[in-house]
């Protein structure tokens, strides 16, 4: 299914407008997280979190109204809805300066890649890769 | 009475304590070294002495450790903290900064904080040593009332920024943290 | 004229004027001044090293920034070069001479869109060039127009200084009742977070719904929080302007703008916050001036595609409040911000003076034109609990705060609540708080203790916790991942449907990923309001945001108004 075309005066607040539009991570439509859904356990923490689809949708959004970096933060994040939490937080920490090796990052970049399709993250892990060793803040051998 | 200067001597390389019941306490460049007072006057014996004193009377033993390479409170601290046999340590800036670390938390995070130096007395010093040779003997103490003073910041902040440039000047690139041994001496009289 | 009284001879000391002896009592003689150093970057905006601009751009490449060849950059300088700069533009823009650009900053007529079609093309060092142009209310003015949402609104600090989490539910819930679109908190003893958070997350909705919270805290613990629903969004992920400032606070610009992209995938809004002074104040500026190293936070900001940035020196403003032009550096830095279409939380969240006078001249040049949000952090409770380390503005200023605005009808976010308001939300946030501790089997809360935080003005007047069984419930939290839809359902299930009905509204809000678009807000009636469904429109006279009817009559309301239909008595 091709990602519909948004017009950001008409269609924004999606929450609002394109409701039709909006699922949770488990296929729920959003109009179905009421009150009385979640008292009867129909709602999971999970379901409380943005799909890929939709950030995509956000990202147009930003685009068409001229805000390319905001869209290409959201297009890596709609690449990141599936990496885990934990796996999210292990590689922001390997990112930081003096963690991880020119091997370590690359693997990473791999890993995005290969493991999860996400090769605009995969790119800025080596792009950092590349910085850090210039700049000298990879992590030496011990 | 004369004011008692401090020294630190009889450096050697810092090794991994072996004992539990020790508390480290990391010392920035300058520390008793270009600077002997903190922002507000009080002299770095002072401080050495009353926290050392805390840490006594929970019965728990101290090791300083000079550390060169940064001026940065939490990696004076965390270095510390992972050279300590207990893993706990107390990092000291000279302007009078403090934090008790923990060696198995984040670098930026830490067990207790101490940011307004203005606010620190001779009272609280003591309780940072107290407070963290509980921690080392795996207690979990009250922590230190938080001192806090909306007006240190207007007053301070920019000798705050001065002093911390001029302890900034005493890094020594790639220097391993040294052990040192506090001496008290009297100062010469007027 | 009167005759010279001879000093006897035995007074050593020279007679001081019984006026300058007044004047030296003055607050303001309490505050830090020192002398410029722009060798090592104690100085506001003018000094000589900084760089000047340039850029070259070879194969959609830039190659040279700002004096420097690419293979000399920083890691600041390759993330700017490679992801801020418009590269198609940039040549073209930094040929526009810096007079020219800061005129169009000016003109009303010169509509916002055309002015970010030349700024997203210029340098750190060209966009400084262009505010040292500028004065005071010059920048003021491009404030006026260059501000993404076109609604100004506000923010407020709720802490507590023994982090005592019912007081800081019953804060939120006054400070959501007063006009504060979000409300943030920290903790002195971080392992407070879990239940502190909580509290914000509970006491914000009761009153007016919809208020978004975060907890400031180290950043994976943040994420974390956040991630679990028990914030809303995130605003201290901190930027700086030096490699080696930036390598102390243990990050890059990459790390950041990965963390950036994570909060964006769990639906979370974020904000990067820097400001000027930080860079000297950490002890390495690099001999460059504040708003140099600033704008190169704002640029690494916008090249993370972050969708705003919390500045105005924020924790850091004693030391450019500690040089001459401090104040209009940190004026710059807002407009600056705003200029390169980012969302702006415009500091005035930290104590910088004693001085009342200066304290407000600090504070204008974001009220009167308007930012995203006026303050990133006025102290919603007396700054003695502000564990921010004291904010510009605190509760005792509310008053005056509401004045200024009906005095010069500006509108700075906020409105006057009425006594009896005020108390029945702080009760019902008390309630609730006490509610959900029990139902999820957290240290008990007791109705003494409820009475007490809602008559309270600060932590004086608190019957105290014991600080070591709240520290067990909150590792409870923890281990047991309690999210915000256990908040959701605690709530419900103990009668506090209001409260657990806007609190699902905002959680829901991260399916949507609405308020992930610049200067996202929701309005009263829980409704996304962000720079693209409220695009700021000013033209010049007459146009753009003015408060106005129904706001404007909201906002006349004061304390004390005598009635004009019967002067004895006072408007209710």
């Amino acid at each position: 299914m091709t990602e519909p075309t948004l017009d950001p005066t008409v269609d924004y607040p999606l929450s609002l407008h394109r409701q039709d539009l909006l699922f949770t991570p488990n296929g729920k439509p959003i109009a179905e997280i009421t009150m009385a859904a979640v008292m009867a356990g129909e709602v999971a923490a999970s379901d409380l979190r943005i799909t890929p689809q939709t950030l995509r949708l956000q990202a147009q959004i930003a685009e068409k109204v001229g805000r390319n970096q905001l869209g290409g933060n959201l297009r890596r994040a709609a690449e990141m809805t599936a990496i885990s939490d934990e796996r999210v937080l292990q590689i922001y920490n390997a990112l930081r300066p003096n963690a991880s090796t020119k091997a370590e990052l690359e693997a990473i970049a791999e890993e995005l890649e290969g493991q999860y399709g996400a090769g605009l993250l995969a790119g800025l892990v080596r792009e950092a890769a590349d910085v850090y060793e210039r700049r000298e803040i990879l992590a030496t051998n011990e | 009475m004369a004011d008692r200067v401090l020294t630190f001597a009889d450096e050697k390389p810092a090794a991994p304590g072996s004992r539990t019941d020790e508390v480290l306490i990391g010392v920035s460049p300058a520390f008793a070294d270009f600077f002997s007072q903190t922002i507000t006057g009080m002299s770095h014996a002072d401080v050495i002495r009353q926290i050392l004193a805390g840490i006594e009377e929970q019965e728990v033993s101290a090791r300083v450790v000079r550390i060169r390479h940064s001026s940065d409170l939490a990696v004076v601290a965390h270095t510390a903290a992972k050279l300590s046999g207990s893993g706990i340590a107390i990092g000291l800036l000279s302007r009078g900064t403090t934090m008790i670390h923990q060696r198995d938390l984040p670098r930026l995070s830490s067990l207790e904080l101490f940011p307004q130096c203005p606010l620190m007395t001779l009272e609280t010093y003591r309780q940072v040593g107290s407070n963290a040779a509980q921690y080392a003997k795996g207690e979990s103490p009250e922590p230190v009332p938080t001192l806090n003073d909306q007006m240190a910041r207007p007053r301070w902040q920019a000798k705050a920024a001065l002093l911390h440039l001029k302890e900034t000047e005493q890094i020594v690139k790639g220097a391993k943290p040294v052990e040192v041994v506090p001496q008290f001496a009297q100062a010469l009289a007027n | 004229m009167t005759a010279v009284t001879p000093q006897p001879a035995s007074i050593p000391e020279k007679r001081q004027s019984e006026r300058t002896r007044v004047l030296e009592e003055r607050p303001v003689n309490l505050d830090g001044f020192v002398q410029e150093w722009p060798e090592v970057g104690m100085v506001a905006m003018d000094s000589a090293f900084d760089p000047e601009p340039s850029v070259r751009v070879r194969d959609g490449v830039i190659v040279e920034m700002d004096g420097r060849a690419r293979a000399d950059f920083d890691f600041l300088d390759q993330f700017i070069a490679d992801h801020a700069i418009d590269v198609a533009s940039t040549e073209a823009s930094m040929a526009i001479p810096a007079g020219e650009i800061a005129a169009m900053l000016v003109d009303p007529r010169v509509t916002r869109d055309e002015v970010i079609a030349v700024t997203k093309g210029l340098t750190p060092a060209k966009l400084l060039e262009v505010v040292k142009t500028m004065n005071i209310v010059e920048i003021m003015m491009g404030m006026q127009k260059m501000r993404a949402r076109r609604t100004p609104a506000n923010q407020a600090h709720c802490t507590s200084a023994r982090d005592n989490p019912l007081q800081v539910a019953c804060e939120a819930a006054e400070a959501s009742l007063r006009g504060f679109s979000e409300v943030e908190t920290t903790l002195g003893v971080v392992r407070y977070a879990p239940l502190v958070a909580m509290a914000l997350q509970i006491g914000s909705q009761v009153g007016t719904g919809g208020r978004l919270t975060q907890c400031a805290l180290e950043e994976a613990t943040e994420l974390e929080l956040g991630m679990r629903g028990i914030t809303a969004y995130a605003e201290t992920i901190s930027v700086y302007g030096t490699e080696s400032v930036f390598v102390d606070g243990d990050d890059t610009p990459y790390s950041k703008a990965f963390l950036a992209a994570a909060y964006a995938s769990r639906g979370i809004k974020m904000r990067f916050t820097s400001g000027t002074g930080s860079e000297v104040q950490m002890g390495n500026a690099e001999g460059r001036s504040m708003l140099y190293l600033e704008i190169r936070c704002i640029l690494v900001t916008k090249g993370a595609g972050v969708q705003g940035l919390q500045n105005g020196s924020i924790s850091c403003i004693g030391v450019p409040g500690a040089v001459p032009a401090g104040i209009r550096a940190v004026a710059a830095e807002n407009l600056i911000a705003s200029a390169v279409d980012l969302e702006c939380a415009s500091g005035n969240d930290q104590s910088f003076s004693h001085s009342p006078m200066r304290r407000v001249a600090r504070l204008l040049p974001q009220l009167m034109p308007g930012t995203d949000f006026i303050t990133s952090g006025y102290s919603a409770t007396p700054n003695y609990d502000n564990m921010f380390a004291g904010s510009n503005v605190d509760a005792e200023d509310f008053d005056d705060f509401n004045t200024i605005q009906r005095d010069l009808q500006i509108d700075g976010g906020l409105q006057h609540v009425k006594e009896a308001d005020i108390l029945a939300a702080r009760h019902r946030a008390g309630k609730a708080l006490q509610a959900v501790f029990r139902y999820l089997e957290l240290p008990a809360i007791s109705d003494a203790e409820i009475e007490a935080a809602v008559y309270a003005h600060g932590s004086r007047e608190l019957i105290p916790r014991d600080v070591l069984e709240d520290l067990k419930g909150a590792q409870q939290v923890m281990d047991r991942n309690v999210t915000g839809l256990d908040l959701v359902k605690a709530l419900e299930s103990t009668g506090f449907s209001d409260i657990a009905e806007n609190l699902l509204t905002v959680l829901r809000q991260r399916v949507s990923g609405d308020l992930l678009q610049t200067s996202a807000i929701m309005t009263r009636e829980l409704q996304p309001l962000s720079a693209v469904n409220d695009r700021n429109d000013y033209a010049g006279p007459g146009t753009g945001y003015r408060p106005s009817g129904a706001r404007w009559e909201e906002m006349k309301r004061l304390r004390h108004v005598t009635s004009a239909e019967n002067p004895e008595v006072e408007v209710d």
